[in-house]
């Protein structure tokens, strides 16, 4: 018979996205035979995490300060403070950050809209934003939402809101991909970049 | 295992896993159908941008066993992107497809409500489709679903509807008072309004006032989530977003 402490260990290992029993075993074994450090580390890890890893009071990023301090994006005095680009999500603004073409501020929506699955403008941190362009004076919004239906709907409802209030509304642009050769360029990305032409 | 080829317009695809995706096609020759994308979330070249909500395509199938599809290539017939130029036609389209997600069942043919939804899917991104075009669209779906509401006459006792009808969506649509009557639950409707849809199903394409609309959206919703069992989704965005 396994023991109750190790039955529990793979069932928690079971619940995470892409981890079936019998990956979630084998993890727990590794665990098992490897030195009591890595199995302590881990746990280490977890805790922190959960505890001290919270969301911006600000953009809604991550941080690890005190509750209710800005985080380092919103803190950093080198940045732009012109200039907001709005993402869905956490990973995209650090793929944006990569790029080290954008040095102004961010805003995490948390999602997207989306119609079918009845997530609306309450669920995602959009109040949040009307708030913080109503006490600070950004000229420019980038909307960086993924370019697929949600995203281009969230695109469309946060422009309907922002633009009346004076504010420069931009889109990333959509198209081919960097190196790409057109001829294996998919269909739907090149449609779209052919009705997203530009004059030269 | 068979292997064919059927023209679908994408009513939904939900992620499944790390990679895939399940996507709910109404097809032209099988009604909907739900297929399995191996690698769509990942693999580029395969299917991207292809899967999006709308899409009328060409899709390459294969059946497996106990019913399920799996899906091999798809072939873009049409990407109607200029509906998504516009919070409203966005809107209305995604609601389309929900609405005929749950009006159709697997396996149950439904020709001409692909060739409805396919029209109403050009006209949007025509940009010639409004809010009155919208309750067409689904008196439409509706009535090729086999759920065709009925506005005037009273649809128990055939005659005039009178000057206080009202609407049940379990007697089939709007009564006359008295049998009304019978009944347990009704609500109120303005002969006006009964008679406005009466007339958009009879195929005229007179646009309505505001007003109008919105008593018209509320009979609908009614109708529509006492048939399914349940309110559809998109229908509560187009409020919190507000379009119609
Ligand atoms: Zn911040
Ligand atoms: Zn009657």
């Amino acid at each position: 018979m396994t023991p109750d402490a190790l039955n529990r260990l793979v069932a928690q290992l079971a619940k995470l996205p892409g981890i079936g029993e019998k990956t979630a075993q084998r993890l727990a074994f590794h665990l098992l035979r490897a030195p009591p450090e890595l199995a302590r580390g881990l746990a280490q890890s977890l805790t922190e995490v959960v505890d001290r890893v919270r969301l911006c009071s600000r953009c809604f990023s991550l941080t690890e300060g005190e509750a209710g301090a800005p985080c380092g994006f919103c803190t950093d005095t080198r940045r732009d403070d012109r200039v907001l680009c709005v993402v869905e999500g956490i990973a995209d603004e650090l793929a944006l950050e990569r790029t080290r073409e954008f040095r102004g501020r961010y805003h995490v929506l948390h999602g997207a809209l989306s119609p079918l699955e009845g997530i609306g403008p309450d669920q995602l941190r959009i109040r949040e934003l009307l708030v913080r362009l109503q006490g600070q004076a950004f000229e420019e919004v980038i909307v960086a939402t993924n370019p697929d239906v949600e995203g281009e709907a969230t695109a469309l409802y946060l422009t309907r809101l922002l633009k009346p209030m004076g504010l420069k509304v931009t889109r990333l642009a959509q198209g081919l991909p960097m190196g790409g050769d057109l001829e294996y360029a998919d269909q739907a990305t090149l449609a779209r970049a052919l009705s997203a032409r530009r004059d030269l | 295992m068979e292997r064919f080829v059927e023209e679908g317009l994408v009513l939904s695809a939900v992620e499944y896993g790390e990679a895939d995706k399940i996507v709910t096609f109404l097809t032209k020759g099988r009604g909907r159908l739900s297929a399995f994308a191996a690698g769509a979330r990942k693999s580029k070249r395969r299917f991207a941008g292809a899967l999006e909500p709308g899409t009328h395509l060409k899709a390459q199938l294969v059946e497996r066993r106990g019913d399920t599809y799996r899906l091999d290539k798809v072939d873009v017939v049409q990407s109607f992107f200029h509906v998504r130029d516009d919070l409203a036609l966005l809107a209305r389209s995604l609601y389309c497809l929900e609405l005929v997600r749950e009006l159709t069942r697997d396996a149950e043919p439904h020709p001409e409500l692909f060739e409805a939804l396919r029209a109403y899917l050009v006209l949007l991104d025509a940009k010639k489709a409004g809010p009155t075009s919208l309750l067409a669209f689904e008196l439409q779906a509706l009535s090729m679903a086999g759920f065709r509401p009925r506005f005037f006459p009273c649809a128990s006792c055939g005659q005039d509807i009178g000057d206080a009808p009202r609407f049940d969506p379990d007697a089939g649509g709007v009564l006359c008072q008295g049998c009304a009557l019978r009944v347990a639950a009704s609500v109120p409707v303005a002969a006006g309004v009964a008679k406005s849809l009466a007339a958009l199903q009879a195929g005229l394409r007179t646009p309505l006032e505001s007003d109008v609309r919105a008593r018209a959206r509320e009979l609908l919703n009614l109708f529509i989530a006492h048939h399914l069992g349940r309110r559809l989704k998109s229908v509560d965005f187009m409020v919190q977003v507000g379009v119609d």
